[in-house]
């Protein structure tokens, strides 16, 4: 559905994106997990036409993304990083706009339909501007599904909310996953990814560093994880392939031990050395 | 070329119009700046004076509508773009959407007249209740309807390679004052000193006043009506490319 080969773009001396390559297949949840500036947004930005790339090439349901770019926008919904409804338009307007320039078919049974998904129909006539943050998050949700695209872009799709909202946030998202709908999340929360998506693309200053289902991820780094604050009051976190070696560890030592399961994470630090922030 | 793909984009501005329409506020910033010439110059200074051998006050308010409509199409278009497209990423729904660069640009410039317009209708209700000799002709419609476009267009433009929302400042600064003073909107044009008169014939105002105030077309008016057309030609060529070319 989405193949990127050698995607590049560079922003004065910062290289963005770095020879980036991977494959997203029809009907999956694919996700992009790592730190901010790690290139995820721009790697957003190339696919749905916003950016264009200094070099290589994006092709989403065949089309390339450069060559022919309106083909790939009547296929796609976006729900971007960065709050973009109109604040002073109600909920209705938003969408109702947004449904003109898609030259969407039935405006008023779609409007309905996206605005009972996330639960705001009746909020409908309200200015958004009066919305709180998770409600904007989910009009945005709402807004991106609108015209039925066959591919969502979302872009830090639960940033900034607290957890609960974000919660409700994933379970709408869970409910996008019909009639073969392909989903693009870029994240840099590791429950997010682990939660929603079937594979995982780490992203590292522009380059992709690891690539697999979360599970075959953190079977790269070991099962668990053995946590424990030395003498120096240092977190020590130890990797262990399986819960025996893990439980012959915490019998070596006099500390205050953790067990937890890998994460995703993990595998980041593994990989660079330092956390996701 | 853009089919009713424009639509949309029109639809949004003049529903956000709407809302600002009924703050007072923007009645008030609309017909400040006009009014306050009007009473000054009009009424104080204007009293004794006469130009071409009509009243003051009937010079200055064909005057006054130009530089209103220019002011207002320019800036709404210049500042709702810039803040739309740096701060509130509005504009980046419209770029994403399958509807060719130009329908944006369609949109855009015809909610900017339709601003352009209000604000001229503004100062001519006021006209009529103060001057004695103010005729509105066709001359003078199409006029106004091609000053509104082509500044409009020049909004765009400002619009979209302004980096940051104090530039689209400087650029009326720089632009729309000199061009709002030395234009004939307040003393014609040929009292200005000799070297200036060439500089201020580049200016777009210059010319729209020179129409809007005549009630045919003479031959220094078709050219002025020409120069006009030839500059929305270009402001709306260069606007639209800008918009096409846009990337992140």
């Amino acid at each position: 559905m989405i193949e990127v080969k050698g995607l590049t773009k560079q922003y004065g001396n910062i290289r963005a994106l770095d020879n980036l390559s991977f494959r997203v297949e029809r009907g999956s949840v694919f996700g992009l997990l790592g730190p901010n500036g790690a290139g995820k947004t721009t790697t957003i930005k190339v696919l749905t036409t916003l950016s264009k790339p200094d070099g290589g090439v994006a092709v989403v349901a065949g089309h390339d993304v450069v060559q022919d770019p309106t083909a790939v926008k009547r296929l796609m919904g976006v729900m971007p990083q960065e709050n973009n409804l109109d604040r002073e338009l109600t909920a209705y307007e938003n969408l109702l706009i947004y449904s003109m320039l898609y030259g969407a078919a039935d405006p008023e049974t779609k409007i309905h339909s996206s605005l009972n998904l996330v639960d705001l129909w009746d909020r409908r006539d309200e200015l958004v501007t009066r919305f709180s943050g998770g409600m904007q998050r989910r009009l945005l949700i709402a807004r991106s599904l609108l015209t039925g695209p066959s591919v969502l872009f979302l872009d830090e799709p639960s940033i900034g909310l607290d957890p609960q909202i974000r919660r409700q946030v994933w379970d709408i998202i869970r409910k996008t996953r019909i009639e073969g709908r392909t989903v693009v999340i870029t994240t840099h929360y590791i429950e997010e990814a682990e939660a929603l998506c079937d594979r995982v693309g780490i992203l590292d200053k522009g380059s992709l560093i690891a690539l697999g289902t979360p599970e075959e991820l953190e079977a790269t780094v070991g099962e668990y994880i053995v946590e424990f604050v030395n003498d120096e009051g240092k977190l020590i976190q130890q990797i262990c392939k399986d819960r025996e070696e893990a439980n012959n560890l915490v019998l070596c030592t006099d500390c205050e031990v953790t067990i937890r399961k890998s994460n995703l994470e993990d595998v980041f630090i593994k990989l660079t050395g330092e956390r996701i922030e | 070329m853009t089919g009713g793909s424009w639509y949309p984009i029109f639809l949004r501005e003049m529903l956000l119009f709407r809302r600002q329409l009924l703050r007072i506020s923007y009645l008030f910033s609309a017909m400040l700046i006009p009014i306050i010439y009007l009473l000054t110059f009009g009424l104080g200074l204007g009293r004794s004076v006469q130009i071409n051998g009509t009243d003051y006050l009937s010079y200055l308010i064909p005057g006054l509508v130009a530089m209103s409509s220019m002011i207002n199409s320019y800036t709404w278009v210049a500042n709702g773009l810039n803040l739309n497209r740096l701060y509130f990423k509005n504009f980046q729904v419209f770029v994403q959407a399958p509807i060719p660069p130009s329908a944006i640009m369609v949109g855009e410039v015809l909610a900017g007249m339709v601003k352009g317009l209000f604000a001229s209708g503004l100062i001519l209700i006021v006209g009529f209740i103060m001057a004695r000799d103010l005729s509105i002709t066709p001359l003078f419609v199409l006029t106004l309807l091609l000053n509104c476009f082509l500044f409009a267009c020049m909004g765009v433009i400002a619009g979209m390679v302004t980096k940051s929302h104090e530039d689209t400042a400087t650029y009326s600064n720089l632009f729309m004052l000199p061009m709002a003073f030395f234009s004939g909107t307040f003393f014609p044009v040929d009292r200005i000193p000799e070297p200036l008169q060439t500089a201020v014939w580049i200016f777009p105002l210059t010319h729209t006043n020179v129409i809007i105030r005549q009630n045919s077309i003479s031959t220094g008016g078709l050219v002025s009506l020409g120069v006009l057309f030839l500059y929305a030609i270009i402001f709306f060529v260069i606007g639209s490319r800008l918009i096409r070319d846009y990337s992140e």
